[in-house]
């Protein structure tokens, strides 16, 4: 069976950006106290009328530019995202009408920030078994309409930025690409990072009560402490699952593409396998968390500042809300 | 490289009941849709002769979600006790389970998992307008879940072929839109709520005629990938929101009633649980065996529209 491999990338970040002493005017919070816990400096808030697609759709141009390929070219579309356009149908579906793409299949993955992943390792089937050639894979999210921005939600709401990243994925030549992925979950940990509602727990799925009362269940809420304590033995687990299924060990990574949630979890992670911070890639400090948009945000940036050469070993990983985790080892 | 074949199948449908003048199978005390995924689940896992601790990955295609996130695939994991194999949550709307069949397939026939857990479950009763003046759209729906396990098939059996389609042009005409993370600064706010902007609405007459134009272009063309004329197909298991739109396009592909499962006709629209469910009752029936040649389609949302066809 052939390899897929990542042929392009492309990305999108609004313009607007929110730094730590712009989320004080909202909430009682502090610059020194975000950095020091979570590394964010600043992070993208969208404007007007912008849904996942939109973004998404910017990020997707990008890439079949790279890639040198049209909307006509693609076989499939591959949405990652939790913070979709409407509540029905998927993100997909509308990103595929903004950019023009032919009746391909278009569906969205909700794997929150493992959803990039997921998503990569669904195209990587596709292209290996030879059914699909080219497949455009998309993480997107707008968190900013979904955050509390208040003094009540600040634990999380500090956290999140929007932001949009692509890849397309296709054959690659031998002896590169994508050598494999690994994918869990863990669902008794679900509700330790979570937005219950609207869900189907209850009749109606919706209300006024909902949005109004005190403690809204139509808002993120996070264990924090819960979810690093997981992030830190899993992030690590799950990169070493990858680099023993391919014979690799640690010293012959050459660059760790993780997730972005939080600049402590992955200094515990690079510190915990020994991996020097020149083989890490971070921009959590000017994004904040993208969830599925961070992988290919922080991948692009690595590819366009000289770190990601070919032939290097790469791997990418993430961990979050289900709990979900996973990783995929790439020779670039 | 084994193609995905079934292995087990299980449903769960509640009860019927008065649902705005119409007998719909409605779950009285909704506790999300992994809860009602559960009883297909086991079932499809004993007739597989498989243990939870044993399956390789989920699957799990709905529309409305137990929660927001994250997705009902991990609450199902949790309910079944499947230790941390993977657990995917897919939008494909009503073909969202022709859709998943198709990516456990990739996944199988690449050797990467065997037993995987594939469900099509939805609490629609939690999600329509429940006043009376949208009774013409929420009597359309049922709850109800399916739920497939599939692995490594026999040598000339299991998914054979399947074509998967979207035309997000037509994205508004079934469709919710709130919340909606495109709304700035609230994706969801009172006002929308108090305009029942938060309940799914359907334009009638463009959901029908893409139905009648979709299901049988996709019959034709996942029969025509497979070079099978239509008559050596034992059974066809359609799905669409409107069960005339079935009768339509059967009609128009020259198959006799006998040899069509409506799910719709019986339970109303089950969105992603209707091929599922549909399949499990005709196996538990007898209408169903190991060999039978079955050509299942769906249409809907998004627009998505699918079929496959599948060797039992």
């Amino acid at each position: 069976m052939r390899n897929a491999h990542i042929l392009a990338l492309g990305t999108y970040l609004p313009e607007k950006v929110v730094t730590n002493a712009d989320l004080t005017r909202w909430m009682d919070t502090s610059d020194e106290w975000i950095q020091q816990r979570t590394g964010v400096r600043e992070r993208r808030f969208s404007e007007g009328w912008t849904g996942a697609s939109d973004m998404g759709a910017l990020a997707a141009r990008r890439a079949l530019e790279a890639a040198g390929m049209t909307p006509q070219d693609l076989n499939m579309i591959i949405f990652a995202t939790l913070s979709p356009d409407v509540d029905m149908p998927a993100s997909a579906c509308l990103l595929q009408a903004k950019i023009g793409a032919p009746e391909i299949p278009a569906f969205d993955v909700r794997n929150q920030c493992s959803g990039f992943l997921y998503g990569l390792a669904i195209a990587d089937k596709y292209v290996k078994t030879g059914t699909c050639d080219s497949i455009l894979v998309v993480g997107a999210e707008v968190h900013s309409t979904g955050l509390d921005l208040t003094t009540r939600g600040r634990e999380v709401a500090v956290i999140f930025g929007d932001g949009a990243g692509a890849a397309i994925v296709g054959p690659a030549e031998p002896g590169r690409g994508i050598l494999s992925t690994h994918l869990h979950a863990e669902g008794r940990f679900a509700k330790k990072l979570w937005l219950e509602a609207p869900g189907t727990m209850r009749r109606p799925r919706l209300t006024e009560d909902m949005i109004t009362c005190d403690d809204p269940p139509i808002f993120p809420k996070m264990e924090g402490r819960y979810v690093f304590r997981h992030a830190v033995t899993r992030f690590p687990e799950v990169i070493r699952e990858a680099l023993d299924a391919n014979g690799f060990t640690v010293d012959d990574l050459d660059l760790l593409v993780p997730h972005q949630a939080n600049l402590r979890i992955n200094q515990m992670v690079a510190a915990a396998l020994g991996l020097p911070e020149d083989r890490v890639v971070n921009n959590i400090d000017r994004c904040g968390n993208t969830t599925a948009a961070s992988i290919p945000l922080a991948l692009h940036e690595a590819v366009q500042a000289g770190r990601v050469k070919e032939g290097d070993l790469v791997c990418l990983a993430a961990f979050g809300a289900g709990f979900t985790w996973a990783s995929a080892l790439i020779r670039w | 490289m084994a193609n995905a074949g079934l292995l087990g199948a299980g449903h769960y449908v509640p009860p019927l009941v008065d649902w705005f003048g119409a007998q719909r199978p409605i779950e009285a005390e909704p506790r999300g849709t992994s809860a009602l995924a559960v009883p297909a689940c086991r079932d499809a896992l004993s007739r597989a002769h498989t243990a939870p601790r044993d399956v390789d990955c989920i699957v799990f295609a709905t529309i409305n979600g137990d929660v927001t996130f994250p997705g009902s695939a991990c609450f199902l994991q949790d309910r079944l006790g499947c230790d941390t194999v993977p657990a995917l949550d897919v939008r494909a709307q009503c073909s969202g389970f022709l859709f998943a069949l198709s990516i456990a397939d990739q996944f199988v026939r690449c050797g990467v998992y065997r037993r995987v857990v594939l469900v099509g479950a939805e609490l629609h009763s939690v999600w329509v307008n429940p006043s009376p003046s949208a009774s013409r759209l929420s009597r359309l729906f049922g709850d109800g879940a399916g739920a497939w396990v599939v692995g490594p098939a026999r040598e000339g059996s299991g998914l054979l072929h399947c074509v998967l389609h979207t035309d997000g042009t037509r994205h508004d005409q079934f469709w919710c839109e709130y919340p909606a993370s495109r709304q700035h600064p609230l994706r969801i706010t009172v006002e929308n709520v108090r305009e029942g902007r938060h309940f799914p609405v359907l334009d009638e007459e463009g959901v029908r005629q893409f139905g009648r134009r979709a299901i049988p272009a996709a019959v034709r063309e996942v029969l025509g990938k497979a070079g099978v004329a239509a008559d050596r197909v034992d059974r066809f298991v359609i799905a669409h929101v409107f069960p005339e739109v079935v009768e339509e396009a059967c009609s128009d592909l020259g198959i006799p009633a006998g040899r069509v499962a409506n799910p719709a006709a019986e339970y109303g629209h089950l969105g992603s649980a209707a091929i599922p469910v549909a399949v499990s009752r005709d196996l538990e029936d007898g209408r169903l065996g190991t060999g039978a040649l079955v050509c299942a389609a769906a249409a809907g949302a998004g627009f998505t529209w699918a079929a496959a066809l599948l060797r039992l």
